[in-house]
């Protein structure tokens, strides 16, 4: 699709509301300011602090800490002289081990493949935007960014490896692994990282860009 | 002044206001995505979702979600007694937590679901914006219920390893998911917009 834009120039400048489609006029905004519904308070825009810096620096880091937290052993536990380990590929074989294919997939893709392609297709999306490379699929790339953010799940793992340390606490000395270190930053980083990546301000920057069809 | 009175829409993926063209659908000239005035049969796919979570959310909670063999015992864990356990042996914030999680969300999700999807058919205009918030609420929060599944796969994970006990998954941990991913699915694809759209139709009517 190549097409120009159909409507009025003073149409973009108007929001329907996601919630509630108030129809509105967008307030001038200044970094680290949110424009709300005056109907709803849906949030309807915000400019993040930090122009795009920001967020590339921080989904850069998150990238690096997924990499290590994958990559090394993520809980230990002894008993009785025994040893043994998981990382956190583990938890979705162990279900897939025991027969629980569906089970195993749906594990899989919360805690690894979302996680793996939002950190990966914002630092795409920001790359492209921030040095003016408009690579191939960076609109389609923000496009699925807003649907996929609800299934990656690093925050609520990580209140489950809470749980399993008092469940076994018990049974077995449980120790954590350098990749739970990792793991740990990680929560922290990308919850910063996302809290500065603003979908409806990268949209606005690709409209700076005049509609050009080769940014699809 | 609502985008609908002037066939204008939002984009549900970018948010760019747009005139919808004569069919009432078309493709988002910014992000290329489908655009629809509102979701696509948005009452009809949320009631299938949410009735079936409803139906997934028995075995969920009177199956096991995992048993645990040592030492030639075996002791099967539902969703409640493993807060129950967590009360006992852990630390009660902890307890607090996993059943807020586990056991609060997913049924006020499902209530609070069902609540929003009779107002609209009734064509309700009793505090708009609170229910709306109400939606955006359980929009957020319902993610955390996945918590006790990635428990029990981290143990599996580590007692399998371990040998010292068999920690399997139970039938209770499948049907928990899937009530968890149904009850996304279900507020994904409800359309809070629907709460407020009666105003029009009652005003052309």
């Amino acid at each position: 699709m190549s097409s120009a834009p159909t409507f009025d120039v003073t149409d973009r400048e108007r929001i329907a509301c996601h919630e509630c489609d108030a129809l509105q006029q967008l307030p001038v905004l200044l970094p680290g300011q949110t424009a709300r519904c005056g109907v709803c308070h849906a949030k309807l825009l915000r400019i993040p602090p930090g122009g795009l810096d920001r967020p590339l620096a921080l989904f850069s880091a998150a990238l690096i800490l997924l990499l290590l937290a994958n990559s090394f052993p993520f809980m230990l536990l002894d008993i009785q002289g025994r040893q043994a380990f998981t990382t956190i590929f583990g938890a979705s074989q162990a279900l897939y081990e025991a027969d629980m294919g569906g089970l195993a997939v749906a594990v899989f893709i919360t805690s690894i493949l979302a996680p793996t392609l939002l950190i990966t297709s914002s630092l795409y999306v920001l790359l492209s935007i921030r040095f003016n490379l408009y690579l191939p699929g960076t609109r389609l790339a923000l496009s699925w960014i807003s649907h996929l953010q609800p299934w990656g799940m690093l925050d609520v793992f990580m209140l489950g490896v809470l749980v399993a340390f008092v469940k076994l606490g018990n049974m077995a000395s449980m120790h954590m692994g350098v990749s739970l270190f990792a793991y740990i930053g990680l929560i922290g980083v990308s919850a910063a990282a996302s809290s500065s990546f603003e979908p409806g301000y990268l949209w606005r920057r690709l409209d700076r860009h005049r509609w050009k069809s080769d940014a699809r | 002044m609502r985008a609908r009175q002037l066939g204008l829409t939002g984009c549900a993926t970018c948010g760019l206001l747009q005139k919808l063209p004569a069919q009432g659908h078309g493709h988002c000239p910014r992000c290329g995505s489908a655009v629809r005035l509102r979701k696509t049969d948005s009452l009809r796919v949320t009631w299938a979702l949410l009735i079936t979570a409803i139906i997934a959310y028995l075995p969920a909670n009177l199956y096991p979600v995992m048993t645990v063999v040592s030492l030639g015992r075996t002791q099967s864990d539902t969703i409640v007694s493993g807060v129950y356990y967590l009360l006992v042996h852990g630390d009660w914030p902890l307890a607090l937590i996993v059943f807020v999680a586990s056991v609060l969300v997913p049924l006020l999700k499902i209530a609070a679901l069902l609540y929003l999807l009779l107002s609209v058919q009734r064509r309700s205009a009793w505090r708009k914006a609170q229910r709306t918030r109400l939606y955006r609420l359980i929009e957020l929060v319902g993610r955390w219920s996945m918590v006790d599944i990635f428990v029990v796969a981290l143990l599996a994970a580590l007692v399998h390893a371990g040998a010292l006990a068999t920690i399997l998954p139970g039938p209770g941990a499948l049907a928990f998911t899937a009530v968890v991913i149904l009850s996304m699915l279900a507020a994904l694809s409800f359309d809070p917009r629907l709460i407020w759209d009666h105003e029009e139709s009652h005003a052309r009517a």
